[in-house]
């Protein structure tokens, strides 16, 4: 994925051939520490985490860092990655992979109360053959709304029953439970259905009424002032123009919350 | 146990059994089954047993369990269908494609030129617009009192299924809301 052309400022030694066979050599007779060791020198979002490389850092703790991507699919698309240098999902324990999805979760409620999106995509790649380009394991959170531009395909095969039924005995006895003998009847497709309009704005009103005060509350208690570290002029003119709006939506008595209007427009479907 | 089946929802019919489907993993909360119309062969959908249209809405707890078993489903991909590559790929709303309003994490084995595009033409934003973004981001995330998110306990494995009793869903008042909200909905 793209986002490495930005923010590859480490220096590239050109290297002789005898040098790259030495090296991979070396890297053959390594133990697995070692190797990690080295593969962390080497990685550039490794020092991004370690603070050598500049990044907009959005999210921090101990485990997981999440920032900007320089070449976003969309503005406010987010890298999510483990501290620790994993190279794909597999590496990594489990309570990390857990963690690192809550995280995502937080960002993408964020995000679409921040940005004005109605949609967000999870897109995790491993290996190279899956778009994989970095080193180092991360998670792609992209904002999204309609007609933004960005295609994601993901084509619909009919599998044959035998390779199904193949597929779903070595995976469930790879996993610890039985394959379920089941009658096999195709995933019917979900017809479009018009989303009923009025009823639509009905439920919006009664939705709005509800969420007063309750929400609000929680805005009060958690509400301070953003510092960034360096102000020049133009962060504060932005930092302004945020506030303004915020301002302007609280006028408004509505809450920038469209969570519960997604979950609706998608049940109404 | 499984509190909610929805008869409008077809995710809800394959967890209730009333839609034969070839399931891969199953516990408490949590079932995987193949794609039968899947992108490759070995396209699974990793489902939460409960109803929730969008991540949001899913409880931590469930969630970290759900993407520990796609990654179990991704290794055991790797290993048994000896492919190079797996993708792990969420849409969440309708915007992000997503059709089936029951979240879902789609785990999706990789070949060479298999017709699966998850690439994006990177779009150029001025340093301003990055400065816009990265404020709005860190002032809702401070509204909404993410300032550090903790570790759930070590999620559940196979053996040790969850035991969770539906109540403790159920007494959450956003979680009753939307519940009811979405009952409405024809």
């Amino acid at each position: 994925m793209p986002e490495q052309q930005g923010q590859q400022q480490a220096p590239q030694q050109q290297l002789s051939e005898e040098q790259i066979k030495a090296l991979q050599e070396k890297i053959k007779q390594m133990s697995p520490e070692e190797l990690k060791e080295f593969q962390k020198k080497q990685c550039i979002f490794c020092q991004i985490i370690s603070g050598k490389v500049q990044s907009k850092k959005i999210y921090e703790d101990e485990e997981v860092i999440a920032i900007l991507d320089v070449n976003p699919a969309n503005p406010g698309h987010l890298l999510i990655m483990p501290k620790e240098h994993y190279s794909i999902m597999p590496q990594m324990p489990e309570d990390e992979v857990g963690h690192i999805f809550l995280v995502a979760k937080a960002l993408s409620n964020a995000s679409l109360r921040a940005l004005e999106v109605q949609g967000s995509n999870i897109i995790v790649a491993n290996g190279v053959t899956a778009g994989q380009r970095a080193q180092h394991f991360m998670v792609h959170l992209i904002p999204r709304k309609d007609n933004d531009g960005v295609n994601f395909q993901v084509p619909q095969k009919t599998i044959p029953e035998e390779e199904l039924k193949k597929i779903s005995k070595l995976l469930s006895k790879s996993l610890g439970t039985k394959a379920e003998k089941a009658e096999i009847t195709p995933i019917p497709k979900i017809p479009k259905q018009k989303i009923v309009e009025a009823e639509f704005k009905e439920k919006k009103k009664s939705n709005i009424k509800k969420d007063k005060g309750k929400k609000v509350t929680k805005n009060k208690e958690t509400k301070e002032e953003i510092k960034p570290k360096v102000e020049n002029k133009k962060t504060v003119q932005i930092k302004k123009e945020v506030e303004e709006k915020k301002v302007e939506s609280k006028n408004e008595g509505k809450e920038g919350i469209n969570l519960d209007d997604i979950a609706r427009v998608l049940g109404t479907r | 146990m499984v509190e909610r089946i929805r008869e409008s929802c077809l995710i809800c019919q394959i967890v209730g059994n009333r839609v034969p489907a070839y399931k891969i993993y199953e516990d408490d909360l949590i079932l995987a089954v193949l794609d039968v119309n899947g992108a490759n062969p070995g396209h699974c959908f990793v489902i939460p047993k409960n109803h929730y249209p969008i991540i949001e809405q899913v409880p931590d707890a469930e969630l970290a369990n759900l993407f520990g078993v796609a990654n179990k489903i991704s290794s055991s991909i790797f290993e048994d269908l000896k492919v190079q590559g797996t993708n792990i790929f969420v849409s969440n709303g309708i915007p992000a494609g997503q059709t089936v309003a029951h979240f879902l994490i789609n785990v999706i084995p990789r070949q060479e030129n298999d017709g699966v595009n998850l690439q994006w033409k990177p779009k150029q934003l001025t340093e301003e617009e990055m400065s816009t973004v990265e404020l709005k981001l860190k002032e809702s995330i401070q509204n909404i009192g993410v300032e550090k998110i903790e570790s759930i306990e070590k999620p559940k494995t196979t053996q040790e299924k969850i035991e969770m009793q539906p109540q403790s869903i159920s007494d959450d008042d956003e979680e009753d809301y939307i519940a009811k909200q979405m009952r409405r909905v024809p």
